[in-house]
């Protein structure tokens, strides 16, 4: 009997039941990091987390498909206006946890928090040809004619937001700027993964609009890149964390949210290299005050959404 | 003797509509209600307009179009010259290079296009090795259709070598003594009765090129060549998401499939293949001769493409210290395989799961698909063809699509018991992923054999039962088992559809290794994918060697 249990257990075929210690947490990458919180947050509290880690693309599909009969507790995106969108929706938890006091005022809402924040930059490989840039606007000389990559704004909501930020930064001046890019060769060639690969190996020098952290994590793994950002100013990709409304388990919902912003939780965040949420502790890399961050009017631009990206389109990738 | 033939009809009709019928049931309410999943009603029919305005859907059905047939026109240049020479002649050890061709099928595309990516792109290894690249011939319509070939072309090479063997020489034989020359026999009399196997292979190949997204995504997108499946991904790679308008998308390459099928149909069933009448006759293979060389020099050739250069790409990879430092013995490091072997349990957990989910996939489909295939063939009534056309569909989706149906399916709340939220959704959905395989296969095994034979054994008293259980069956079995090894290889690293429908905190090979590639780590990535080859390719090989033992040989040996 032991033995049948045992592996029906393997088999996963007895799992998936409600218990009130176990939590389900749907997370955006990067997936060591939520493995990271789920045991440490077990090794505290006796509740064990169940991870399902996605893109936030694979995230947000699974949860609307779940819609009529929602499965997860905790969500975690890499994308803003997700949360925004939801706690429209009124899917969303009220809950500010009280370890969210020193996140900035920005990054926290009565139903929705950061948990971390990457930040857009460029990443330059240190072995091309191609000198060192300094400036968004540096891509567009002689030297980097076709060594420039970028991240397809359709694809990647970051890169979306990067270019809705030049935008309000410079104006106009950024669809020139995008189209001396394209006049310049970048190519368009996917979400980040996919921009920032061909760079890894030489076959091009810059990824214009990188997901920073990634990219310092693999300069610590030894990888002869270097991620600058521009003092003119770039964007910032808070990742909101909340809970679902329909939680079975909203104690222990609040345990983990309150966990991943307690100094143990937020020094886990910080070893990815991405930001952490809370501005006591500190990151192995430069924080939001040493960022010039550009702001940006984020209900305008979720509505101006199928405008850019057409834009984008026409100026640079069918051009 | 009706009653056990309607019993089996039911059986496999039941099976198909739960596997197959049920998610593509959702995802057409889906794509007609563009807020089913919320559990309205409300906007019916309003995403249809996405047909009519969007100006790029012409271009992207053409390349599409374009594209599926180019990967069927190399996929037939690979694969049949060799499934024709493993099928007619004794090829010196047969049984392994079965194994090799079917290593194809065990690496995932996208890390395939990642493998060519870093061999060919400007800079890559074979720039380094040799000092130029091909970066021009592989970021083009042309290196698409090739690396898609080269992930597809062991379906012909299965399926023609397999069919060949039932005809065996006699046909041809008795063409010469009528006077036909050795290549005009072949041509005029062999070849022809291999019909049905070869345009069912090409038939799953076309499924797979209008749905595969990777490839094209990865190899393509930067030169402004779209598919109709990079619609569909668009719309889910990243908040905010259109699951309707990803559906809709999905109904065309169905569409489109359904057409396939049914031309596919009409040139395998206007006229009869039967060469199988169990008349005794000697299906002893034909001897190379003085040909053996350039035949093994030929399978290398194959191979050396198909096989041994993405392999090697991803293996040494998987041993590189950084990407950046490039092929230097200084850069040799084995550290990327410790995340593995470190949280053993993690990733020894993920090769377990895949282990077993691919084992009972490869039964489960084989004893649905077999009995699908055997009504489809040799029942009667209208549903046969409804059947046959339903099970080409999941083919054509898109996983993530196939997932999300899935997912409205099993997880209405109005079910009183499901298995969503278990790993049994991984079965479902697996099995209903593979299952055209073995009924492709099995559909055209059938169709080479007499009725007569069933005929026969019914005349000397035989119940149908019986009749199936000992003449159909064995005569089936060579297909069935091909089906099977590709079913296990694919399902022992599916991707999308794991990483969606898994229960959270189930891992697979699949998603363990798209997360390391998410992480940044493209090695540690390519390291799992290497020990899960190893693993996988060493089953598949023992169970090639017992069965060749067992003396399957006088099938498919």
């Amino acid at each position: 009997m032991l033995r049948t249990t045992a592996f029906a257990a393997t088999l996963g075929l007895i799992g998936g039941l409600a218990h009130a210690d176990t939590l389900t947490f749907y997370t955006a990458g990067p997936g060591g990091l939520a493995d990271a919180l789920a045991e440490a947050f077990q090794a505290e509290t006796g509740i064990t987390v169940n991870v399902f880690q996605g893109t936030t693309g694979q995230v947000m599909a699974r949860l609307e498909a779940e819609e009529t009969n929602p499965q997860a507790d905790v969500v975690v995106s890499a994308s803003w206006g997700s949360a925004r969108d939801m706690h429209a929706r009124g899917l969303l938890m009220d809950y500010l946890s009280p370890n969210a006091e020193d996140v900035p005022d920005f990054l926290k809402h009565s139903h929705y928090v950061a948990q971390g924040i990457s930040a857009l930059a460029m990443v330059w490989n240190m072995q091309s040809d191609a000198p060192r840039p300094a400036e968004w606007a540096d891509l567009t000389d002689e030297a980097y004619r076709d060594l420039i990559t970028m991240p397809d704004p359709a694809q990647s909501g970051s890169a979306f937001d990067l270019i809705a930020g030049l935008e309000a930064a410079m104006g106009d001046e950024v669809w020139d700027l995008l189209a001396a890019l394209a006049a310049n060769d970048m190519i368009v060639p996917g979400p980040n993964a996919a921009a920032l690969n061909p760079v890894l190996q030489g076959a091009k020098a810059v990824v214009f609009g990188a997901v920073d952290y990634i990219s310092y994590a693999q300069a610590a793994g030894g990888e002869t890149i270097e991620v600058i950002v521009p003092e003119s100013g770039t964007v910032i990709a808070p990742r909101p964390m909340m809970i679902l409304q329909s939680t079975a388990n909203p104690d222990a919902a609040r345990a983990f949210v309150d966990f991943v912003l307690s100094d143990a939780g937020q020094e886990l965040v910080a070893a990815t290299w991405m930001m952490p949420a809370r501005t006591d502790v500190a990151g192995l890399r430069p924080g939001i005050s040493d960022l010039n961050v550009i702001e940006v009017d984020e209900d305008a631009v979720a509505a101006r959404r199928d405008e850019i990206i057409a834009r984008f389109s026409a100026t640079v990738t069918n051009r | 003797m009706l009653r056990a033939q309607s019993i089996l009809t039911m059986l496999a009709a039941s099976a198909l509509l739960i596997l197959v019928g049920l998610p593509v049931l959702f995802i057409l309410l889906q794509a007609v209600f563009p807020d089913f999943a919320r559990g309205s009603l409300g906007g019916a029919f309003s995403k249809l307009a996405m047909l009519t305005e969007n100006d790029r859907l012409l271009m992207q059905a053409r390349n599409t179009l374009i594209l599926a047939f180019s990967v069927m026109l190399g996929c037939l240049i690979l694969g049949l010259p060799i499934g024709v020479l493993r099928g007619l002649f004794h090829i010196p050890g047969a049984r392994i290079w079965d194994v090799v061709f079917l290593i194809p099928f065990l690496i995932p595309p996208f890390i395939a296009a990642i493998a060519w990516m870093m061999t060919l792109q400007p800079r890559g290894y074979l720039f380094q090795l040799v000092g130029f690249d091909l970066g021009r011939f592989l970021f083009s319509f042309t290196g698409v259709a090739f690396v898609m070939t080269l992930n597809l072309f062991p379906l012909v090479y299965f399926a023609v070598s397999r069919a060949l063997e039932m005809v065996g020489g006699r046909f041809a034989s008795a063409a010469r003594v009528h006077g036909a020359r050795p290549l005009q026999a072949f041509v005029l009399i062999t070849l022809p009765l291999s019909i049905p196997a070869i345009a069912a292979s090409l038939l799953i190949v076309f499924a797979m090129s209008i749905e595969e997204f990777g490839t094209p995504a990865a190899l393509a997108a930067r030169t402004g060549f779209e598919v109709l499946v990079t619609g569909i991904y668009t719309r889910l790679s990243d908040w905010p998401i259109d699951l309707s308008g990803a559906a809709l998308g999905s109904v065309m390459l169905m569409a489109m499939v359904l057409a396939a099928f049914t031309l596919q149909n009409w040139i395998a069933t206007r006229r009869s293949y039967i060469s199988q009448t169990g008349k005794p006759t000697d299906l002893e293979k034909a001897e190379l001769g003085v040909w053996r060389w350039p035949v093994l020099a030929l399978f290398t050739l194959v191979a050396l493409i198909g096989v041994v250069i993405p392999l090697a790409a991803i293996s040494v990879t998987s041993f590189m210290g950084t990407i950046s430092g490039g092929l230097a013995w200084s850069n040799l490091d084995t550290r990327h395989y410790e995340p593995i072997f470190r949280s053993g349990s993690r990733a020894a957990q993920a090769l377990l799961t895949s282990g077993w989910l691919a084992v009972l996939t490869a039964f489960a489909t084989a004893v649905i698909g077999g009995l699908v295939a055997y009504i489809v063939v040799c029942g009667t009534g209208r549903g046969r063809a409804v059947m046959d056309g339903l099970s080409v569909l999941p083919n054509a989706i898109p996983a993530i699509v196939l997932a999300v149906g899935l997912i409205l399916a099993w997880n209405s709340p109005f079910l009183p018991l499901t298995l969503y939220g278990t790993a049994g959704i991984l079965l479902i959905a697996y099995i209903g992923i593979l299952l055209p395989y073995p009924i492709r296969y099995a559909v055209a095994r059938l169709r080479q054999i007499s009725g007569s034979l069933d005929d026969a054994a019914r005349v000397a008293g035989a119940t149908q039962m019986h009749a199936l259980r000992h003449i159909t069956l064995p005569l089936m079995a060579p297909s069935l088992i091909a089906a099977m090894m590709l079913v296990f290889a694919i399902a022992s690293r599916e991707l999308v559809a794991s990483i969606m429908l898994a229960p959270a905190g189930m891992r697979t090979v699949g998603t363990f290794v798209f997360s390391q590639f998410e992480q940044g780590s493209v090695q540690t990535g390519m390291a799992m994918s290497m020990i899960a080859i190893t693993i996988t390719s060493g089953i598949l090989l023992l169970v090639n060697l017992w069965l060749a033992r067992q003396g399957r040989s006088a099938f498919s040996g």
